[in-house]
């Protein structure tokens, strides 16, 4: 194509859509017809460009996307590439672009080649709008379907809806947001052609349903027929992309339109008034579906004002395992979801198996996930009981719908008690100030979806009148086998549910100040972490009884009893050693795999914590002795795992001075914080220490052999052939100026909780190396560490350290000593 | 008539209970109630941090009794109700003048 022989069939082209409009013809198939002409050029120019390296799609946006390409309107083309454009594809592009510039077309075209679609450009608003009417002309369809794909993610659609929110308003306000412009922009102005693509845009990201439903699509389409041919007609007498309809045009138009009058000026005050119905026909479309629109918040939802709804009912009906996200979503944005929703879910339920809703690991693990305590859980778990779904996901919850259960207690029915117990959980993060311990302590536990999940069962026993929690454990284990829940969840549902009333029986039932009761409760639980959630689960239950149940004097109690639970099981725990013949580690021993023998097993086990065994499932604990094999002085056996968030190192070694505090530094000195974790010395010299830490850096995951390097560097500190001071010298120069969270640093020494061991607990703000300097501390002050509790809780650690000096407790003048020293040392780095 | 105001042990008041319906006194009205004696509560140590518990949760159980059984009464809740620790809690007695019965306004002899 060259400018002396090209230039007149496009003038041809644009003077016969004038003639066919004036003769009567529709604006739109007028329109179309000229879309065509200029496809069938692309196409050919497409043709000769030559081959490209990963192929190209030439895809037509905007207007002339929709077909409703003007005369003299640019022609918006995304030229999108399989690969980075290279020399192929830069000479494609002079031979498509050059012909067209040199015929007279005026071309607005992006490049982009389709690695650049992952993060489809937020940032241009108005390029993402064009792609809503992105079609493709000629080229790779595989392109145009990959844009597709990244275009109709609900995220990228409520993006360009926020989009074109901002731009319409930005719009308006230039016309004073009025449509009645005596002098209007036909495209840009109130009630004009952008504003019709609104709304068909709006109505193709939301609910394609919407123009029908409202009854606007007619009017709509006589408007935009109407506005494309006056603007055609605009472009042909100015002969450029001018879309002011000023006066004098509106004279000679509503002449050559032969509008009825007597007079230019009455035939003007028609085709005005004609223009006027139009566009206030547009705006109230634009307005209404504005107003009821939904949000686009995942695959077939949105967002309206009745809450969460979805998009289509009949597509939803269909697929039952969409439904559980419907709540999801819900809950994320913070409504409800819609009562039509509801109908839908309560209309198509029958028969509708928990396989069904929950068909991949990823939509059980998605059930896990919203069980998490947070607001709105109350009111979504509510609404999904009402319309049969919370049954249908939890079967043994059917069991208890409307149970009435007669006693002097209970205020409610058992499924509405239940879901009261969430309501409890729910408002300890909604409203802290009521009940701040709890509320602090419900932040502190790692699985609180365990928590939500054994309190759902707690009560399904009820169904029979003989002992429930029996019952309601029965019916729990089948049903807990269909979740991913994490490495001990199930073992701590089944417990929360068999033993939810037993905190409130030692709280208000027992001698709380007699130590061999609590003791006794200690032993039951093994370990804070289901100290905490029995005493989170005793506390929502007793309080979801009756408005009245849980009064001040109860929390009291409640408090109390898990006060002296925690110190009973963190301070007192190193003097109830496993034995030889140990009856509670028979059924550990009983299951061993065949590859662990009996005698290792009983070797390994004897002298540590009885302790250990509650914390460990039997395969872990298998996998320690394993790690324990032909462990020789100097050496150290590692493994490195990772568990849910954060990383898992356990070390198995013997004792040695600085044993500790060398590993801590380590870990420190490659950015890791350690969050939890355990170290046990048995008598005979074997340490086990297991600590979870989060790798905040991010150094294990972006850097391949990174565990090696860092294993590696624990098994030189152990052995002595490096140190770990040498190794964390920079970085702790680097947080000297990086002040620790401000949290009072606490050290208490208690010389009488154990029988072996002094015990020094510390409370400090967390920060990384924080571990290591205590421990050094303590190793510098002659004493060794037998065992260590870590724990981190929001920005606060909390270690508890067993420790003696010389093979004994501490006299009270060096426990006053080794008090001072780590004060000391904690208030240094203040 | 006497009326009986016992403080008590909370994990005590199955047992106090128990030994007045041995005495054939069922009638009694029970209340959760904090306070302290003269051990002015207790320190408490939670993570490392001292906290003072002044007002202990306690169990206030009222009986009306004849005279004739009132020792007897007094004796039943001490002894269920003691361990022989601090905190063990109070029996206050007090003179009753007349006593009514609601449903059927009837003065109680």
């Amino acid at each position: 194509m060259n400018a002396g022989t090209a230039a007149t069939p496009l003038d041809d082209a644009r003077r016969n859509i004038g003639r066919d409009i004036l003769a009567g013809e529709s604006g739109l198939s007028a329109l179309d017809r000229y879309t065509a002409y200029i496809d069938r050029e692309l196409q050919r120019l497409y043709g000769v460009a030559g081959a490209v390296d990963g192929g190209v799609a030439l895809i037509a946006l905007g207007g002339y996307g929709r077909r409703h390409l003007c005369p003299y309107s640019d022609i918006d083309l995304l030229l999108l590439f399989g690969e980075p454009v290279g020399p192929s594809g830069e000479q494609f592009l002079r031979k498509l672009l050059h012909p067209l510039w040199d015929a007279g077309f005026v071309v607005g075209h992006q490049v982009r080649d389709v690695g650049e679609l992952d993060g489809v450009d937020v940032d241009n608003p108005e390029f993402l709008l064009a792609l809503a009417d992105a079609r493709l002309v000629a080229g790779d369809v595989a392109l145009r379907n990959r844009l597709k794909a990244a275009f109709d993610r609900p995220a990228v659609q409520a993006h360009v809806l926020g989009a074109l929110q901002e731009l319409t308003e930005a719009r308006h306000a230039q016309f004073s947001g009025t449509l009645y412009q005596l002098e209007p922009d036909v495209k840009d102005a109130p009630g004009g052609l952008r504003d019709i693509a609104a709304v068909r845009t709006i109505a193709a990201a939301t609910d394609p349903g919407l123009l029908r439903r409202h009854g606007d699509a007619a009017s709509l389409a006589q408007a935009e027929d109407f506005l494309l041919r006056l603007r055609t007609l605009l472009h042909l007498d100015r002969r450029r992309n001018d879309n002011v309809l000023g006066h004098e045009l509106q004279e000679r138009i509503a002449g050559e339109l032969a509008y009825p009058g007597q007079t230019p000026r009455q035939q003007v005050e028609s085709l005005m008034a004609d223009y006027f119905s139009h566009a206030r026909a547009v705006t109230r479309a634009l307005e209404r579906i504005r107003r009821t629109a939904p949000v686009p918040l995942g695959v077939n939802l949105g967002r309206t004002r009745d809450g969460v709804r979805f998009i289509d009912e009949q597509r939803a009906a269909l697929q039952p395992e969409s439904w559980p996200a419907a709540f999801q979503a819900a809950l994320d944005a913070g409504t409800p979801v819609a009562d039509e929703t509801l109908d839908c879910i309560r209309r198509h339920g029958d028969g509708v198996s928990l396989a069904s809703l929950l068909p991949t690991p990823e939509h059980r693990a998605a059930m896990l996930r919203m069980l998490t305590p947070r607001r709105g859980l109350y009111a979504r778990l509510s609404e999904m009981h009402d319309c049969g779904l919370l049954g249908r996901l939890i079967p043994p919850f059917r069991s208890i719908v409307c149970r009435v259960v007669r006693d002097f207690y209970h205020k409610y029915t058992v499924d509405e008690h239940t879901l009261q117990t969430l309501r409890n959980l729910e408002r300890l993060i909604t409203a802290p100030e009521a009940h701040p311990r709890f509320s602090a302590l419900l932040n502190e536990v790692e699985s609180p979806e365990l928590l939500v999940l054994a309190l759902l069962l707690h009560d399904v026993g009820k169904w029979r009148d003989e002992d429930h929690a029996v019952e309601s454990v029965r019916m729990a284990e089948g049903f807990l086998d269909e979740l991913p829940l994490p490495e001990g969840g199930r073992d701590t549902v089944l417990f929360l549910i068999r033993h939810h009333l037993r905190m409130s029986q030692v709280a208000f039932r027992r001698d709380t100040e007699d130590p061999e009761i609590v003791r006794e409760f200690a032993t039951l639980l093994g370990g804070e972490p289901r100290l905490k959630l029995l005493c989170l689960m005793t506390f929502a239950d007793v309080g979801a009884v009756s408005p009245d149940t849980l009064t001040p004097w109860k929390e009291e109690l409640l408090w109390r009893v898990y006060v002296d639970t925690y110190n009973c099981l963190t301070r007192q725990y190193a003097d109830d050693l496993i034995g030889r013949a140990e009856s509670t580690a028979a059924e550990t021993v009983a299951r061993k795999p065949a590859d662990v023998t009996a005698a290792e097993l009983t070797s390994f086990l004897e002298g540590l914590p009885r302790r250990y065994l509650q914390l460990f499932e039997r395969r872990t604990i298998y996998e320690h002795v394993r790690l324990a094999r032909d462990i020789h002085p100097d050496e150290v056996h590692l493994r490195l795992a990772r568990a849910h968030a954060s990383w898992e190192l356990t070390a198995v070694t013997l004792d040695k001075p600085m044993l500790f505090a060398n590993i801590c530094g380590v870990l420190s000195s490659f950015g890791m914080d350690i969050l939890r974790g355990h170290a046990m010395t048995t008598p005979g010299g074997l340490v086990l220490d297991v600590f979870q830490f989060a790798d905040a850096e991010r150094f294990l995951a972006l850097n391949p052999g990174a565990s090696d390097t860092m294993l590696h560097a624990i098994e030189d500190v152990v052995a002595g052939r490096s140190s770990a001071e040498d190794r964390l010298r920079g970085r702790l120069r680097g947080l000297r100026r990086r002040p620790a969270a401000r949290v009072n640093p606490i050290v208490r020494m208690d010389g009488d909780a154990s029988q072996r061991y002094s015990v020094l607990e510390i409370v400090a703000g967390d920060q990384l190396g924080l571990l290591y300097r205590i421990s050094r501390g303590i190793s510098e002050q002659g004493c060794e560490i037998d065992l260590v509790l870590i724990a981190t809780e929001g920005q606060t650690a909390i270690d508890v350290f067993h420790i003696t000096r010389r093979g004994v407790k501490l006299t009270p003048a060096e426990q006053q000593e080794l008090t001072a020293y780590l004060q000391h040392i904690l208030e240094d780095n203040e | 008539m006497k009326l009986l105001k016992a403080i008590i042990r909370p994990s005590k008041v199955d047992e106090v209970k128990d030994a007045l319906a041995k005495l054939n006194i069922s009638g009694m009205t029970v209340t959760e109630v904090r306070g302290h004696g003269k051990q002015k509560g207790h320190t408490a140590i939670y993570r490392g941090k001292e906290y003072n518990v002044s007002l202990l949760p306690k169990m206030q159980i009222e009986v009306v009794v004849n005279n004739t059984i009132c020792d007897e009464a007094i004796r039943a809740i001490v002894e269920a109700a003691r361990t022989g620790e601090i905190g063990d809690g109070r029996v206050f007695v007090l003179p009753v003048e007349q006593s009514y019965r609601i449903r059927t306004g009837e003065q109680d002899v």
